[in-house]
Parts: structure tokens; sequence; C-alpha cells
């Protein structure tokens, strides 16, 4: 009987690793927060020092936290999608292993002192090329189960999928090119301007491949699942899916605005960035609507709850991000906490909100059984709601002060303030964003508690494609 | 009670809100009531303290205190008055406007009360402006907020009559519209004052 049912119980590891992802990730970026209100409690460490734990803390809630989500999500949602089994189980599983194992030794080689020096691909070379197999078999189980499928069209969810595992292979192995010299360090290919124009072409398009394509397919299928409505217009969004993809790709040089690269390129971006508001928006509201539509049955449970919410902090990520690309208001923000504050906006906000709505609804399924305590949720969204706002108004308010003292001069047209003065200036900022870091972190904890007793004692149910005659039938 | 709701209401609206959310889901105030009642006196509260602390402790982002003159504190404050009454307003448009699809009440005059309801928390908490100093400021303004997003998530099911579970999806979209014009007002400030309006800080 279990040969002819859907593949779940690599959904329940890829869960339960991204929750622990997410709770250490955050961990060390609350460890970080706190280093900079009280920067001795590295203990003069290089392990602790705020270089590394910062980019551990990118690099476990990115590829261990959001990466396992997404993966997790997409084996799920494919075979509903498709109505088949996945593809070369036994790849999967080395999908699995390869990734966590990637995250493990690579974590621990951060923090040892192994950086490329890119950012969000801080992995020196033998991580890439491992990172680069394991993706592949990643493609080679999704395509190779929709190739499988016994539906006719592909769902909206996996264009987003597909798009996120072809655009992320291309980027990677891109920027990772690089002439190793020992087993810890390797030269870029790319040199001076031209380095950093493929560095924040990977950067940006991760966020917009990964952060936002990958987790826009998580929308587009749990979303009406759990709803229980189809998409409010599905036309709207095959539309902005190319929309999206094809203008995200190009806006890569807003990272770069007045640096040392063509001053075409810079306003190319800028005003690729700005289209980029209408697609990101249409989703927005094709989400939105969705909801709004099934609210005749709607059950406001917490999963939905967290959904609704990361569809608001979305909406003000994607506009946010098209202002900051502005020329005029990049001269202001870049360089401060504002940056920080976008960035987290969309972090905490959008991926990491949507991701615990998705899982309360996920993990119940993958069990068989009503969700532990339904009130530890609700409880879970207020604290995640107060860490969030409490983190954006910080660093808003941290950018803004930071910028206007960056840019005083004093009677000679010098910088009026030492680079100590502004950080000195910023430790409230730095210390309310600590606690809202906090306050998000106890909340991400109570999830995982939650969801391990939702899980205690069982293994994941068995649940057969449609139109297949074993199993329960039929339960999608 | 609600064609009475007026800034007298203050206390009752900050610590006993069940109430006042009651009345206003009887009785709809007429929006010139709710404007020269509650909304005029409301967002007068944070540019009035603003001025009196910036014209004698000068604003401390932490490093010195920075004193601006006169006029500039003047023209801010103004400013700051003027866009308050609009965020005041053009909230409740919204949330008028976002009412449809939540099936909710469609009376400008309540979501018009609900919206200063909501900001009046942090009007209140602003006084702390009569000492600038950011952390200060902070330490005061978080509760504040925290309590200003409490009465909205509270107040919209009732105020605007629908129920709670899409109260609750309109106050989220509703975090989304305020969020963005937060960011909107970050962005025109900064965009303005690169291009050499504004205030000159130092020299
Ligand atoms: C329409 C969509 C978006 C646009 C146009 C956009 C634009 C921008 C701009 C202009 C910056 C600042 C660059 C600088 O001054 O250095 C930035 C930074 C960033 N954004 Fe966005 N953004 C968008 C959406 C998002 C979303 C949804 C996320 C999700 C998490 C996100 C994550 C980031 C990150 C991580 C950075 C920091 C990069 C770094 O400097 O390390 N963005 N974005
Ligand atoms: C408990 C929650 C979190 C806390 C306290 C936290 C804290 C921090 C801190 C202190 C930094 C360094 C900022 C600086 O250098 O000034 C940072 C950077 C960053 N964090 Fe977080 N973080 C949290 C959650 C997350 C999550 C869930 C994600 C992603 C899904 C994320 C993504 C990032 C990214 C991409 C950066 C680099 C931004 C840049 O370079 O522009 N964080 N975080």
């Amino acid at each position: 009987m279990g040969t002819a049912s859907y593949q779940d119980r690599i959904v329940t590891a890829f869960t339960a690793c991204a929750m622990f992802w997410a709770v250490l990730g955050m961990l060390a970026g609350v460890y970080v927060a706190a280093e900079l209100v009280w920067p001795t409690i590295n203990f003069g460490q290089p392990a602790l020092s705020f270089g590394r734990v910062r980019t551990l803390h990118t690099t476990l809630v990115l590829f261990g936290f959001g990466v396992s989500a997404l993966i997790g999500t997409a084996f799920y949602s494919v075979q509903r999608t498709s109505h088949v089994r996945l593809f070369a189980p036994g790849l999967a599983w080395f999908v699995f292993y390869a990734w966590q194992l990637a995250i493990v030794l690579g974590g621990c080689s951060i923090l040892a002192g192994w950086n490329s020096g890119k950012e969000y691909a801080e992995l020196e070379w033998p991580f890439d090329l491992a990172i680069a197999v394991a993706w592949v078999a990643f493609a080679i189980v999704f395509f190779g189960t929709i190739a499988r499928r016994r539906m006719e069209s592909i769902y909206i969810s996996n264009w987003f999928y597909g798009a996120l595992i072809i655009v992320v292979a291309m980027l990677h192995i891109v920027n990772s090119l690089a002439m190793p010299a020992t087993l810890g360090k390797s030269y870029s290919l790319f040199a001076g301007a031209q380095d950093a124009v493929v560095q924040w072409w990977y950067g940006h398009n991760a966020v917009g491949f990964l952060l936002t394509g990958g987790f826009l397919g998580m929308l587009y299928y749990f979303l009406p699942k759990h709803a229980e409505q189809p998409i409010w217009s599905y036309r709207l969004s095959i539309v902005s899916f190319w929309a999206f993809v094809y203008t995200y790709i190009w806006a890569g040089p807003h990272h770069l605005h007045y640096h040392a690269i063509p001053e075409w390129v810079q306003s190319l971006g800028m005003v690729m960035s700005l289209i980029l508001l209408a697609p990101s928006w249409a989703t927005m509201v094709n989400g939105i609507m969705t909801v709004s539509a099934a609210s005749q049955k709607l059950r406001t449970d917490p999963a939905l709850k967290f959904i609704v919410l990361s569809l608001a902090f979305y909406g003000l990520a994607t506009f946010e991000g098209p202002m900051l690309a502005i020329k005029s208001v990049n001269v202001f923000s870049h360089f401060t906490e504002w940056t920080i504050g976008h960035v987290h906006s969309g972090a905490l906000g959008w991926n990491a909100l949507i991701t615990f709505g998705t899982f309360y609804f996920l993990v119940p399924r993958l069990a068989g059984v009503p969700l532990y305590s339904a009130r530890l949720a609700n409880v879970h969204f207020w604290l995640a709601l107060a860490g969030v706002m409490l983190y954006v108004l910080a660093m808003w308010g941290a950018g803004v002060s930071q910028g206007v003292l960056w840019l005083s001069l004093d009677e000679l047209g010098e910088v009026r303030f030492s680079f100590n003065d502004v950080m000195a200036a910023m430790k409230p900022y730095y210390l309310l964003r600590f606690v809202a870091g906090l306050v998000f972190l106890v909340g991400a904890m109570l999830m995982a508690v939650n969801l391990a007793r939702t899980f205690a004692g069982r293994r994941t149910i068995e649940v057969a494609p449609p139109g297949s005659r074993v199993g329960a039938g039929g339960r999608t | 009670m609600a064609a009475r709701f007026s800034i007298l209401d203050l206390g009752k609206v900050l610590f006993r809100p069940g109430a006042v959310f009651a009345a206003l889901a009887a009785e709809s105030p007429p929006v010139t009531r709710v404007f020269f009642g509650f909304a005029l006196w409301v967002g007068l509260l944070p540019p009035v303290f603003a001025c009196i602390g910036t014209l004698n402790f000068g604003w401390r982002l932490g490093v010195e205190p920075v004193f601006l003159p006169r006029d500039t504190v003047f023209a801010i404050s103004a400013a700051y008055f003027v866009a308050l009454l609009f965020g005041f307003l053009s909230s409740a448009v919204v949330a008028r406007w976002m009412a449809v699809t939540y099936d909710a009440s469609q009376s400008l005059g309540r979501c018009f009360a609900l919206m200063t309801i909501v900001g009046a928390p942090l009007a209140v908490g602003s006084v702390i402006h009569l000492y600038p100093h950011v952390f200060i400021n902070v330490l005061v303004l978080v509760p504040a907020l925290i309590w200003s997003m409490y009465l909205l998530y509270r107040g919209l099911p009732i105020v605007l009559r629908t129920g709670p579970n899409r109260g609750m999806l309109m106050a989220s979209a509703l975090i989304a519209y305020l969020l963005v014009a937060a960011v909107s007002l970050l962005g025109v400030t900064v965009a303005l004052w690169g291009s050499g309006l504004g205030p000159r800080i130092g020299t």
C-alpha cells in the first residue's frame, strides 16, 4: 500500500529541519543584534565575532530555513497538483541529506572563518560544488514529477517553484565561478566593478526568485487550498508571473547606485525596480481577494491569519523596495539601517509569516490530527506581529537618524559625525531591535513546540493520489 | 453617546474602549462631528508637544542636541499637524473603500472615528516629545503603539459591524495600508530633503 501513496515523509523531514534552522538562525540573528548593543559579548572569540555570526545568521535563515521550507512545500504541492508521486524518490532523499549536510558543515566553516566574501554566497567552493549537485538533483525530481503529471495544465504554483529552481541554478553557478587556491579559499573569476555587478545580479535575484518567487509558489498552492477557494483571478496570476520573471532579472543594479558602474546601468536598475511594483502588487491583490472571497466559510484559524498578515508585509516590502531604488531616496537610505528594516519587513513579515501559516496548515495534515494547540498558535500570531512591527519601526528610526547624521557637514564641509558617534547614537534602536527579535524568536519557539507536540508519537499519514485504488483516497 | 463623541471622551477611548466601540456601532457619528470634536484635538497634541520640546531642549539624535531655528520648528510642526489630519482622513477613506470587500459598515463617520481612536494612544504618548530624547521616546511610544494595534483589531469588527473573521482580515489589510503610507512619507521626506528642501542640520 505504501508504494502507491504520495511521498510525504520527505515533506515532514524538510519541515522539521526548516523549523530547526528557523530557531537556530533567528537565535544567531538575536545574538548579532545583541552584539550591536553590547559589543563585548563576543568575548574575544573570533568564532563569535559579528562578521562571522552575522554571516551564519543569513546563511541559516535563508538557506537552512527558507530553502528547506521551499523544497519541502514544493515536493508536497507538486505531487498534489500533478496527481502523481514524486519522480525518483531516492534522489529526493539525496537532496534532503545533501542539503542539510551542506548547511551543517557550511555553518561550521563560516564560524571557522571561511568566507568567499560574496554576500549571501559566502560558502567556499567545496560547498558551492555540493550545492550545485544537490540543486540539480532537486530540479530532476521536480521537473520529472511534472513530466509525469496526470493533469493537462501545469498549476501556477509550479511555475513559480520551477522559476526558482532554474534561476537559482543559473545565478549560483555563474556567481560562484572561482579559482580555488586552497580548500578554504578561492578567488572569483570576476574582478572589480564586474564582480560587483555579477554579485548583485545574483544577490537581487536571490531575493527575487527565492525570497519572493519561491514563496509565491507556496502562497499560490496553500492559500487557495486553505481558503477553499480558487485563485481570485487565475489569468492575473499568469500575467504577473511573466511580468515578474521578465522584470526582476534587470533590477540588480539598484544595489549599486552611485558606485563605480555605468550610469545607464544604474538607471536601468531603477526603472525596472519601479515597474516591478505592478506585478508584485497584482499578486498581493490576487491573494487578498482570494481570502476575501472565502469569507463565507472562512474559519479564521491561526494558519490563515499568518498568511493574511504576510500579504500585508509583502505589500510593504514590495512598495518600499521600488522606493528605495529611486536614486534620490537611495542616496539617503543606502548604508543605513533602513535597508535592514526593508530586509526584515520582507524576511520576517513575508517569508517567515507565510511559512509559519503554511506549516500550521501542513503539519496537522501530515500527522492526520488537529493542531496540538490553536491557542498557542494565536499567541504566536501576536508575538510575531509585535516582533516584526517593532523591528521595522526601530530600523526606520535608526535609518533616518543615521542618514541625517551621515549627511550632515560642518562649516568646512567635512562630515560632522564620526562613525563612532553615529554608532553610539544607534544604541536605543539597536536595543529595541534586539527586544523585537527576541519576541519574534520566542514566537517561533512556541511554534516549534506546538508542531512537535502535534506530531509526537505519530508517523506521516499515507495519502493516495486521486484515481488510485489504494489508501484513504482523494484527499489532496 | 456616539453623537457626543468628543475629545472629552478621551479617557474612555483609551481605557474603556468597549463602551465607546459599542456606542459607535449603534449610531454613526457625522464626519464633521468627529473632525471638530475629536480628530482635530488628537492631531494637535503631537505637533504641540514636539514644538515645545524641540525649542526648549533641542532634538537629541543621540549625539548632541540639535537646535533648529524657531521659524523652522514652527513650520515643521504645522506640517506635522496637517500630515496627521490628512493621515486620519485618508485612512478613513481607505477603510471605507475596503469595507465593501469585507462587508463592513461603509459609514465614513464610523471609519473616521475608528482611525482617530487607533491614533489616540500614540497621540497621547507623544507627550514625551516634550523631552525629545530618542531613547526615552522609544520607551514610551512602543507600548502606545501596541495599544493602538490592539484597539484596531479589537475595535474594527465592532465599530464597522462585521464578523470577527472579516474584521481580522480587514484590520490586516489596513495595517498594510498604514505601513505603506508611513514608508511613503519617509521616502518623500528624504527625497525632498535630498533635493535641498527642508531644514539644514549642522551648519
Ligand atoms: C519590488 C520588489 C523589491 C524591490 C524593487 C527591492 C529593492 C531593494 C533596494 C533598492 C534595496 C537597497 C539596496 C541598497 O541601497 O543597498 C534592497 C535591499 C534588499 N532587499 Fe529588497 N526590494 C524588493 C523586495 C524585496 C523583498 C520581497 C525582499 C524579501 C525578503 C527583499 C529583500 C532585500 C534584501 C535582503 C536586501 C539587502 C541586500 C543587501 O544589501 O545585503 N526585497 N531592495
Ligand atoms: C529573530 C529574528 C531576527 C533577528 C533578531 C535578526 C537580526 C539581524 C541582524 C542584527 C542583522 C545584521 C544587521 C546589520 O548588519 O546591521 C541581520 C541581517 C540580515 N537578516 Fe536577520 N534577523 C532575524 C530574522 C531574519 C530572518 C527570518 C531572515 C530571512 C528569512 C533574515 C534575513 C537577514 C538578511 C538577508 C540580513 C542581511 C541584510 C543586509 O545585509 O542588508 N533575518 N538580521
